[in-house]
């Protein structure tokens, strides 16, 4: 004790210690790990359960699988069961989990005080103060009540109906500014019904798109693009090879011309002319359908103000073009023509094309059963804006994501009638621009939280259940609406407890229907599993009206005006719903590789015209011209983006950017084109000026120019048909020595050796993949200052480049594969890594080892298709966004380089399972992220050891020895790489 | 002989006595105006410190560096400073087993620059690391997981030449500083004293000691050599053994060693000019020694011209029009700048040199130096950023642009360079008293007869 520590002093030193690892510090209490009493049988930690749901981010329905990890939704596949999706979906609906996780979700009621500040209120009272002033305005009169939100599917917006009722009100709006009012009236008009028709695109021989992108946004792009893409699979013709034929009018080209043999730049609004014009030259052909049953001259006599001559000139289309469609549409062996766009003629034409060249009941068919329309017509919903605002509702409920102020047109004066109603009461998820103006705000349950149910199509009943517990103190929005009529209807009773027992006794009718004999319990556990119920439904047969052809269309007036104003809906952001979701704005969109902002497609001589600075190429500019667009309803200003991708004179700009509100992603980008463009149009006549004020868009693309490497390689259909090989590989491999010496011996496969193969033909640029890829493998977004510094992370991009005008005649309209990690067998990568993080597995994988990288980024310098990303940043996940990041994937931290590794998670799992199983993997059991994604299919992951894996015999199929000959290659072979990933060529018609 | 001294004229012929009074001048302690500077160049690595510092934390956000450029300024700096390093070896060991005269003045100089060029170049393989604290991982070092590198890498031979080249530097300078520090020696009092003491391994200068000396001298000069030709061309390779256009090449080893020797003897002549003015060594240091220089630098400056022409030539042969389109986008494409500037730095501004009395004007010879310097820094970056720009997927090209960070290291490199040299000269002899005296006659001569008009100067 002499050294100076008594025994007293080591007590009170060990006293202190322990107070002080007693004590909590000032960090918030930790949550508590507390194991279950009782294990839940269905959550093994480590182990996915997979629910059956639906996606509800568009119109169209798509049935979906969602991955549950430990409670919580970490990824979205699609439902292979549903007839619809198919087991694929878009891009828009990978990024639901971020609609789940935003963190900029409303967490709790709040009420705006008299000054206009927000505060946090429970929801007792939220519920009381909603209930009280409902009962106030059912107690002044009938109809002061008004809700407007968005379709939810039959049987929640039943409740939403039966809630107005209960408060006395029949203003109920299902409200969305894409909506198929005019498809419906057009079918009307025709055929004397008012439902959607159903397209059969891989029945037909030519299709033409009357202004309909169906591969983006139109009608049901997942459904879509899949059968697209079967349409343009080589097949076997009566004269050898052949591909269906497409053409899409439209003044941009999009996805949808760009996967077409033919874009016809039309002027805007004058697709429907065009249709007519068309129907002109079948009738005055002769190609008319015998079985059509009408006279030719009626029909004659019908497009009589639609001559070839004179739409010509007011669309801008060649006659000679006109011609062509005509005949593709009126000789095919069966023909689709599509309408797109707000105008019912546009419709009636594309109807009447089908009607007499004999396709509807072919590729246009109607079924039995069709369900209600889900969305109300656009004139009653403007009568109901009309009421709110001349003073006659009380309580306006604008619910369901719909988002009025945003959406609807401006010369409605819906967002000064909706802010200035009495009692505005938002409810959804994301605090949009409407919930700025509201009184009270309700945070409602994610789609994926909570119950619904939907009826796309006749015989497809999709069943959507919660995947998970809430992120939220949010709670279901019919709910709501239930508890609120419950607490109205003094007298009457509502049929329902909440949302679920509306559900559940809904499809107790549904059985009823469907299956009368089936067990209740089984009939529902059923449809739980698979995502519904879904039958066959019967084709109706239909008839033209007779008085159709009696009643004649009127041309679309020419517009007078130098310059046009085209607003398309973005492929990611829809019509502004999507543009909160981080990985849909660090997607570059498809054909103009922007990111995170607005723009404004200008062809060149527009811009040489208008006197704007144009670059050579866009991967240096330090900014751009701002052009001040005056519109009839205001002015606006966009950043132009010099493009030959849209008509001259055109000015092309997407929708869905915009928001004034809608969280931190979506804030303050670009413009919102929906204030813009008059109801019922996307179209309207401007009047142009360049700024002197200069803007920076950011794009991760370098050159839009190919400079004819082969990196996405295209051959015509006449050269496949005869066996030759395109032109660029005959110079390679006039280059390319036969045998080469190895210094090491060549690798060696004993067990799987994991290939991938692409078929860039099918591929339509939709960038579903792209999106899957973030969420399966937790890649970082990095927002527009990183994307622009190049430190975008997709580990699979989606690589577009323009045709130049030497090329165009011998090539497709764009450029479009998707390029991910190739995994070489001579991997570049690989030897100069110095510490052997970038090294070869025995299965054929490009491994990286993240925790030896040390960050010489050697590899990437030396990789010739620059697919690895170093992370030069510390990525961040707002919190709840980290609840979505798969934890079968690190999170990368900076300072270490990453690629895409045929999502190793996968194979990992699968391996595992069969090897406890004590069986050999089969094929299809892995499936990449990337390629279960894809719409198109285009996407084939496989054994290539496997002499009977669908890889190898899809590379068989398309290899010189078959009917197909040679559509395989490899990108930039002439570093001999040996990619693991093939590609198969994109196809073109050789021009005349 | 303090007049000569002050007024900048070349003595036509010093005595022994002289040249050893003048060196002791040169390295006797340094004044405020010394401190201040090298407070200065301190302050300037500290600069860089503080950036790299930040960089490790808040990682490479705050640089200019993205895809596709995934190497620029640092590794930039890194083979600047690695050919800085050459000419030290040149003059040194090479020009030594020539027997080359005017190596007398400058060699001491030359060889301190090397040492210190490759501790500058060094770091920057460190700095340039995503993950520096693990960067022994490239050491073959015993470990317990049998982890080793991959000597496949070109990055891992830099490592091994890098190490090399700096420890037969250093051996090589201190071995031929010996009889300098000994006879400084025993005039030095104090710190000086102890430390010459040290560093002179107990030399008392008997005949076996010369014999001993000489000998090892040799043998170092010998195991030098082939280092100055190999240690630039493994440089070289981390960029030949790839296959990005624009740098895979078979010509870059010679390329980068004729370019190194270039810039390293630019630099020397940038130290040198300076240095003998305010150290008071002209009459050491002599307008010969820099005319002699300047001639090596003519002619590597005409090597590169050469050199740059028959890259273009080879790519243009080749035909290859992936690498064609990369050296179109060098030659006229947005960062054409670049380029063009460098070849008006390596490839006109030196043939100044061809004119005499630009080689014997110290001014002219320090303004041309700085523009080779510059020129050879661009010629770096232009082959690094400049291909990595507009590499084989033009879907990917994108130019890069330094930030502050980079900007901010750089300029730190140079502190961190100029205050280690600047604390050498003051504290160790920075000219070979021992070679001069050796070699007096020929000093002599050359001043006497070659260059008669300086003296009336």
């Amino acid at each position: 004790m002499s050294d100076g520590l008594s025994r007293r002093t080591f007590l009170k030193l060990a006293a202190t210690a322990g107070a002080a690892t007693a004590i909590p510090g000032c960090e918030p209490a930790a949550r508590k790990i507390v194991p279950y009493v009782i294990p839940d049988e269905n959550i093994i930690p480590g182990v996915p359960s997979y629910y059956a749901t639906l996606c509800n981010e568009c119109d169209a329905g798509c049935g979906v699988i969602a991955k549950i990890r430990e409670g919580r939704v970490i990824k979205l596949e699609g439902n292979p069961n549903d007839p619809i999706s198919q087991g694929a979906i878009c891009a828009r609906g990978q990024a639901a989990l971020q609609g789940v996780y935003n963190p900029d979700r409303l967490g709790k009621p709040k009420r705006r005080l008299p000054d206009g500040t927000l505060r946090e209120i429970s929801w007792e009272d939220a519920l009381k103060l909603l209930n009280d002033r409902l009962a106030a305005a059912a107690k002044a009169g009938k109809d002061r009540v008004a809700f407007i939100g968005a379709s939810q599917g039959p049987t929640l917006d039943k409740i939403a109906v039966t809630w107005a009722q209960a408060y006395g009100s029949s203003r109920v709006a299902f409200w969305a500014r894409i909506n198929d009012e005019p498809a419906r009236a057009a079918a009307d008009a025709c055929f004397g019904r008012r439902d959607l028709p159903v397209y059969r695109l891989n029945q037909a021989q030519a299709i033409v798109s009357f202004g309909a992108d169906f591969l983006e946004t139109w009608g049901s792009p997942v459904e879509q693009t899949r059968q697209f893409a079967e349409f343009r699979t080589p097949r076997d013709g009566t004269n050898g090879v052949t591909i269906g034929k497409a053409a899409y009018v439209s003044p941009r080209m999009g996805l949808t011309g760009a996967k077409s043999d033919l874009w016809v730049a039309a002027n805007p609004g004058t697709e429907g002319d065009v249709a007519m014009a068309v129907l002109n030259i079948i009738a005055s052909q002769g190609w008319l359908a015998k079985n059509a049953a009408v006279d030719a001259e009626a029909v004659k006599k019908f497009t009589a103000a639609f001559d070839p001559a004179s739409v010509s000139q007011r669309s801008g289309v060649a006659v000679d073009q006109l011609n062509q469609l005509a005949a593709w549409l009126g000789q095919a062996d069966g023909a689709l023509a599509l309408a797109g766009g707000d105008d019912p003629q546009a419709y009636i034409a594309a109807y009447l094309i089908n009607a007499l060249t004999g396709n509807v009941g072919r590729t246009m068919v109607f079924l039995e059963g069709a369900p209600a329309e889900a969305t109300t017509r656009p004139e009653e919903v403007h009568a109901i804006i009309r009421a709110i605002s001349s003073g006659a509702v009380d309580v306006v409920v604008a619910a369901g994501g719909a988002n009025p102020v945003f959406t609807m047109p401006s010369e409605w004066g819906a967002a000064a009638a909706i802010k200035g109603a009495p009692f505005l009461v938002w409810m959804g998820e994301v605090p949009d621009e409407t919930a700025a103006g509201a009184h009270l705000l309700l945070p409602t349950h994610h789609p994926l939280e909570s119950w619904r149910d939907s009826a796309p199509r006749a015989g497809v009943y999709g069943l959507g259940q919660p995947v998970m517990q809430p992120v939220f103190a949010s709670r279901p929005l019919h709910d709501v609406l239930i508890s609120s009529a419950q607490n109205a209807a003094a007298g009457q009773t509502i049929a329902w407890e909440n949302a679920q027992d509306a559900i559940t006794s809904a499809w107790q009718d549904l059985q009823g229907k469907l299956a009368p004999s089936a067990n209740a319990t089984d009939f529902w556990n059923q449809a739980l599993r698979t995502g519904g119920a879904f039958q066959e439904a019967a084709v109706t047969a239909v008839t033209l009206k007779g008085d159709v052809l009696n009643t004649p269309l009127a041309p679309r007036a020419e517009s007078r005006s130098q310059f046009t104003l085209v607003g398309f809906p973005h492929i990611f952001f829809y019509d502004g719903r999507g543009a909160n979701k981080p990985w849909l704005q660090e997607i570059p969109e498809p054909t103009n590789q922007i990111v995170w902002d607005g723009w404004v497609e200008v062809h060149p001589e527009t811009a040489a015209r208008l006197g704007l600075q144009t670059y050579e190429s866009t991967y240096l500019y330090g900014g751009i011209n701002v052009l001040e667009i005056a519109t009839p309803s205001g002015r606006l200003e966009l950043t132009a983006n010099v493009t030959p991708l849209v008509k001259p004179g055109v000015l092309a700009a997407p929708i869905g950017q915009g928001h004034t509100a809608y969280g931190r992603y979506a804030k303050g980008r670009g413009v919102n084109l929906w204030e813009y463009l008059p109801a019922g149009s996307r179209a309207v006549p401007v009047t142009v000026r360049v700024l002197e004020k200069q803007y920076k868009i950011v794009t991760p693309l370098g050159k839009s120019d190919m400079m004819g490497r082969s990196i996405v390689e295209a051959m015509s259909v006449e050269e496949l048909a005869a066996g030759r090989q395109p032109e660029i590989v005959r110079e390679e491999e006039a280059d390319t020595p036969k045998t080469a010496y190895e210094m090491y011996d060549p690798w060696k496969y004993p067990g799987h050796k994991w290939g991938m193969t692409v078929d860039v033909q099918a591929c339509t640029g939709c960038s579903a993949c792209v999106a899957a890829c973030y969420a399966e493998n937790n890649l970082p977004v990095g927002g527009k200052f990183e994307v622009d510094r190049g430190r975008i992370m997709s580990w699979i991009r989606i690589e577009r480049f323009i045709p130049t005008a030497a090329e165009a005649a011998k090539a497709p309209n764009l450029y479009i594969a998707p390029i991910m990690c190739q995994q070489c067998d001579h991997a570049p990568c690989e030897p100069v890594c110095p510490v052997f993080a970038s090294h070869h597995t025995p299965e054929g994988l490009n491994a990286q080892i993240y925790n030896r990288c040390v960050g010489t980024r050697f590899c990437e310098n030396n990789c010739p298709y620059k697919v690895r990303r170093f992370n030069w940043f510390q990525a961040e996940w707002p919190e709840p966004l980290n609840l979505q990041l798969n934890p079968d994937v690190t999170v990368r931290g900076p300072g270490v380089m990453e690629k895409c590794t045929f999502c190793i998670q996968r194979i990992t799992t699968a391996e595992i399972d069969a090897r406890t199983a004590n069986r050999q993997l089969v094929d299809g059991e892995i499936i990449t992220a990337c390629a279960q994604a894809c719409p198109a299919r285009a996407i084939t992951f496989g054994d290539l050891n496997d002499p009977n894996s669908a890889i190898i015999k899809r590379r068989l199929e398309n290899s010189a020895r078959s009917h197909n000959q040679g559509r395989t290659y490899t990108m930039l072979p002439e570093f001999n790489a040996l990619p693991q990933v093939t590609y198969l060529r994109s196809l073109y018609w050789e021009k005349a | 002989m303090a007049a000569a001294v002050e007024s900048g004229i070349t003595t036509e012929s010093p005595t022994l006595i002289e040249v050893d009074r003048q060196a002791q001048f040169a390295f006797s302690p340094g004044g405020v105006k010394y401190w201040l500077w090298v407070l200065f160049c301190a302050g300037l690595t500290a600069l860089g410190g503080a950036y790299w510092l930040h960089q490790i934390y808040y990682t490479f956000n705050i640089t200019g560096y993205g895809q596709p450029t995934m190497w620029a300024v640092y590794i930039t700096n890194f083979v600047f400073w690695v050919g800085i390093a050459h000419s030290g070896t040149l003059i040194s060991a090479i020009l030594y087993l020539f027997r080359v005269r005017w190596r007398t003045g400058i060699f001491r100089l030359a060889e301190t620059m090397t040492v210190f060029a490759v501790a500058t170049a060094g770091l920057f393989p460190l700095i340039h690391l995503g993950r520096v604290w693990n960067f022994y991982w490239l050491v073959p070092y015993p470990n317990e997981r049998s982890l080793q590198p991959d000597f496949r890498s070109p990055l891992v031979w830099d490592l091994f030449a890098i190490s090399t080249y700096l420890t037969i530097s250093v051996m090589f300078l201190f071995t031929g500083m010996i009889p300098d520090i000994a006879n400084a020696r025993e005039k030095a009092t104090g710190f000086r004293r102890i430390l010459y003491s040290i560093l002179s391994f107990g030399w008392q200068g008997t005949d076996r000691q010369w014999r001993n000396f000489s000998m090892v001298y040799l043998l170092l000069a010998a195991f030098a050599t082939p280092l100055v030709l190999s240690v630039h061309s493994v440089v070289s390779w981390d960029f030949a053994m790839t296959q990005l256009p624009g740098w895979h090449s078979t010509i870059f080893a010679p390329y980068f060693v004729a370019g190194a020797i270039f810039s390293g003897c630019a630099l020397v002549l940038t130290l040198a000019i300076p240095m003998r003015r305010l150290m008071k060594l002209e009459n050491l240091i002599t307008i010969w020694h820099l005319d002699c220089l300047s001639k090596i630098v003519l002619l590597t400056s005409v090597v590169m011209t050469y050199s740059y022409a028959t890259e273009s030539f080879m790519v243009w042969y080749t035909g290859d029009p992936i690498e064609l389109a990369t050296f179109h986008e060098r030659y006229f494409g947005p960062q054409g700048y670049w380029f063009w500037l460098m070849i008006f730095c390596n490839c006109v501004v030196p043939l100044l040199l061809f004119i005499p009395t630009v080689r014997t004007t110290t001014i002219w010879l320090f303004i041309v130096s700085i523009f080779v310097n510059i020129g050879m820094w661009l010629e770096r970056f232009v082959i690094i950023s400049g291909s990595l720009s507009t590499n084989q997927d033009p879907s990917q090209w994108k130019f890069y642009m330094p930030f502050a960070t980079e900007i901010a290291i750089t300029i730190g490199s140079f502190g961190w360079f100029l205050m280690n040299f600047s604390l050498f000269a003051k504290f160790l002899p920075i000219v070979s008293t021992t070679e001069l005296k050796d070699g007096i006659k020929y000093l002599r001569q050359a001043v006497r007869e070659v260059y008669p008009y300086r003296r009336a100067a």
